[in-house]
């Protein structure tokens, strides 16, 4: 399994952010991770990718676990948070150049060229991040990220400051990396992108894992109506409909 | 937007010392603190003995007067020169620099931007005011009344200088305005430093360009020039702002009111100068617009530094090339403000080295200049060129989510700033060996040579000792790391400054224990063989120990960068 969390809980001082979580993404699913704010989404996103180490409980990506065989779980893990921190002083190519030496890409020039072109950063291969606005520094930390061929992709906020048409392909991008077979957690807002991309959600509140399962299943869960959508489900699974 | 701005600097405050005593459960940083109140605790209280036998006069010290009656016209002059600095080396001013929240909360509101200024150094003061503290606390020998007259009078000096380099932030900015007007009003303030800066400099050149009989006497010669004529009244606003410290009980108030009266002056001229507000602001980063974006770096820059990096090799070569990227590009002809200081620094030293030996000739000078650079390389170096760890901490996010080992991720971090400062560090070597033969005359070629080449080993296995104990503190207190221009602040980080201190003396000698003893053991083996050339092959032993404790410190260190917890790196607002 690529990704499996096993009874993962973190604490920051006495308040617990996430407890007892344990949740699976296989090969080509596209998980959707939704919960209010303050749920533990980015708490849970942020463990995954090696940044908090967990209170409790086990991390295991492609059969590595994240606390004691660290190295190779993260080469096979690609996580690109919301926040866009680049290096000041580095361009736009000099970062890729960099992720593809750590990580060991090896036909890194073709894969750059193409993902230059399809996340449209070509002409900015030699600005530095701070003759960028906000969308493109976030397109260059889904460069970084798609750069390499990771079989496990963590999204977090993965539309925030994209354009419309950025928006667009960022979606496609998403669709087309779990279809060929890679496991993919996204952590959004946007319940209507959660809805279209992803083949399971997982709902989570204040810090619980609250519903599992596809739209479908999760609308039997919630006792919903026929035909509501995600956001009706979300509201009432939350219970704050 | 006065109640306002009170309203946000108490609730800041309040909530960081909130913060910080919470972060005082974990031992470690307990111990920070108890290390700290321990220093002001005997800095303040202990020394009864020494401040007993210096109670006949503890209300006027006899610096103090001293300066009075010399040093403050000197003083007035150094001052002058200070303020005429920023308009040939512009820096930005802290004061202006304003927090992304300040931005997005404060610019939105319905202020005037000169309230915004005000805000600014509404918010400035309560840093001002704890160092002016401090300096009081520390001030041993003076009386209760005495420190806090001279607590206030540091505090005068304090905002009228921020306010000064804020104000002439502005004035810059105003020199870039299409409006002729403002432009016009903002070559005031320079013509009058300027025409104050040849009245005195004209009247201390001609006292320079005769012959003197030593330091002392050139120094009586500007103490009279610059407390006479014109002159002493061109300098009187730079003397008023430094004499409230150095004043006794009975002159401290005429003294404080002069003071006032220039930061009166000064703040006035700052809160007039915010015609070209916006553009400074926004300089100082955070949400700047596309075409401010666009004059914030220069592309030209980008690709003179011409050194790709290979896509393959090992992690530390690959941390060492960004790190280089980082540096060669940081650095702008406004990086060369930091040289005048220095220069002045080196220079007095090497000045009086020169007269101590008796010394000629631009060679010697030239040679103990080198030697005085060698050594501040190896001392201050790794205190100055902080692009490893400590600096990357602001992208720690980042770093922890690289699948590389620990171990390789310090030393790759460590590796750029220990080369860059070792390679100062031998230029410096090199040019002072150069010219040695006129700074040690009565010295053998070989014996200047050898110990050249021993400078050139030894000092670089120093260097590398002194990052690894930077690191070693940057993964066990974290908290306590300066992120970026970002300033720890606390009662334990002022703790952790002495214990950060004593550490590395501590470490240095420890590090340096093993590979002196095996160099040692060479120079008595060989040294009644080969004379003073026996220091070369003891200090290649003295490095070649002390390199491989570093590379045991980096993989043992490995762990407990694995541990370290994100969430307790302090973040600016």
């Amino acid at each position: 399994m690529p990704i499996a969390v096993e009874h993962f809980s973190r604490a920051y001082g006495a308040f617990t952010a996430v407890d007892d979580l344990s949740i699976t993404v296989g090969p080509g699913e596209i998980v959707g991770l939704i919960g209010p704010n303050g749920a533990g989404k980015t708490t849970t996103l942020r463990a995954l990718a090696g940044i908090l180490l967990p209170t409790s409980g086990r991390i295991v990506v492609d059969g590595h676990d994240l606390a004691t065989d660290g190295i190779a779980a993260k080469r096979r893990l690609a996580f690109m948070p919301d926040e866009p921190h680049l290096f000041e002083y580095l361009t736009v190519s000099e970062h890729l150049r960099l992720i593809a030496r750590l990580y060991a890409v090896p036909d890194f020039e073709q894969r750059a060229k193409a993902l230059l072109e399809e996340l449209e950063l070509v002409g900015k291969e030699q600005s530095l991040p701070g003759e960028l606005s906000r969308g493109m520094r976030q397109k260059v930390v889904i460069a970084c990220g798609l750069v390499r061929d990771a079989s496990t992709l963590l999204f977090d906020e993965p539309l925030t400051g994209l354009d419309p048409l950025g928006i667009r392909k960022m979606r496609q991008t998403i669709v087309a990396r779990g279809r060929a077979g890679a496991a993919i957690l996204v952590s959004s807002h946007l319940l209507h992108l959660v809805e279209e991309i992803c083949t399971r959600v997982v709902i989570m509140d204040r810090g619980k894992k609250v519903a599992d399962g596809t739209v479908v299943e999760l609308a039997a869960t919630a006792e919903a109506a026929a035909g509501s959508n995600l956001e009706q489900i979300f509201l009432k699974v939350t219970g704050r409909e | 937007m006065l109640s306002a701005s009170l309203y946000i600097t108490s609730c800041s405050a309040k909530n960081r010392l909130r913060a910080r005593l919470r972060r005082l459960r974990e031992p470690r940083y307990l111990i920070g603190a108890i290390a700290g109140i321990a220093y002001f605790y005997f800095a303040i209280f202990a020394p009864r003995g020494r401040r007993a036998a210096a109670r006949p006069g503890r209300n006027a010290p006899d610096f103090g007067a001293a300066f009075q009656m010399t040093g403050t016209s000197l003083g007035g002059l150094f001052v002058m020169l200070a303020a005429a600095l920023p308009w040939v080396l512009p820096s930005k001013s802290k004061l202006l620099q304003f927090s992304d929240a300040e931005k997005d909360f404060l610019f939105a509101a319905p202020v005037t931007r000169r309230a915004l200024l005000a805000h600014r150094i509404l918010r400035s003061q309560i840093g001002s005011l704890i160092a002016s503290l401090f300096i009081g606390l520390f001030a041993a020998p003076l009386s209760g009344p005495g420190r806090l007259r001279l607590a206030a009078g540091f505090w005068l000096i304090l905002a009228t200088s921020n306010i000064y380099f804020a104000a002439v932030q502005l004035t810059r900015a105003r020199l870039q305005s299409s409006v002729g007007a403002v432009r016009a009003v903002a070559w005031v303030p320079i013509g009058l430093l300027a025409a104050g800066l040849v009245v005195v400099g004209s009247s201390v050149a001609r006292q320079l360009m005769q012959p003197a009989a030593g330091a002392a006497d050139v120094f009586v010669r500007l103490s009279r020039v610059t407390s006479a004529g014109l002159p002493k009244i061109v300098l009187s606003p730079f003397v008023a702002v430094i004499r409230p410290p150095f004043s006794t009980a009975a002159g401290f108030f005429p003294a404080l009111v002069s003071a006032v009266a220039v930061l009166i002056l000064v703040t006035a001229w700052m809160l007039m100068s915010d015609a070209m507000f916006d553009e400074v602001a926004g300089q100082g980063g955070g949400p700047v617009s596309e075409d401010q974006r666009k004059t914030k770096v220069l592309p030209a820059r980008v690709a003179k530094v011409g050194w790709t990096l290979p896509l393959h090799g090992r992690p530390e070569l690959a941390l060492m090339w960004k790190g280089s990227m980082e540096t060669m590009r940081g650095i702008s002809a406004k990086s060369l403000r930091y040289l005048a200081p220095a220069l002045f620094g080196v220079g007095g030293a090497a000045f009086g080295i020169l007269q101590a030996n008796r010394l000629r000739g631009p060679a010697a000078a030239v040679s103990i200049i080198a030697g005085i650079v060698a050594v501040a390389a190896v001392v201050f170096g790794p205190q100055i060129a902080r692009s490893d760890l400590r600096t990357d901490f602001e992208h720690l996010d980042l770093l922890k989510t690289w699948p590389l080992r620990a171990a390789d991720v310090i030393r790759g971090e460590m590796l750029w700033p220990a080369i860059l400062v070792s390679s100062i560090l031998w230029m410096a070597v090199l040019v002072a060996a150069v010219f040695s033969a006129a700074a040690a005359p009565g010295m053998p070629f070989f014996s200047r040579v050898s110990f050249a080449l021993t400078a050139a080993i030894a000092g670089p296995a120093l260097i590398a000792a002194q990052y690894a104990v930077h690191a070693t503190f940057t993964i066990f207190f974290p908290a306590w790391v300066q992120i970026g221009s970002q300033r720890t602040r606390g009662i334990d980080a002022m703790g952790q400054r002495l214990i950060m201190l004593l550490a590395i003396v501590v470490s240095l000698a420890l590090f340096a224990l093993p590979g002196a003893l095996g160099g040692g053991v060479v120079w008595l083996i060989f040294r009644n063989l080969v004379g003073n050339v026996v220091f070369v092959p003891a200090a290649i032993v003295f490095a070649a120990i002390v390199l491989v404790e570093v590379l045991a410190v980096t993989e043992l260190l490995g762990p407990a960068y694995e541990r370290i917890d994100v969430t307790s790196v302090e973040r600016a607002e």
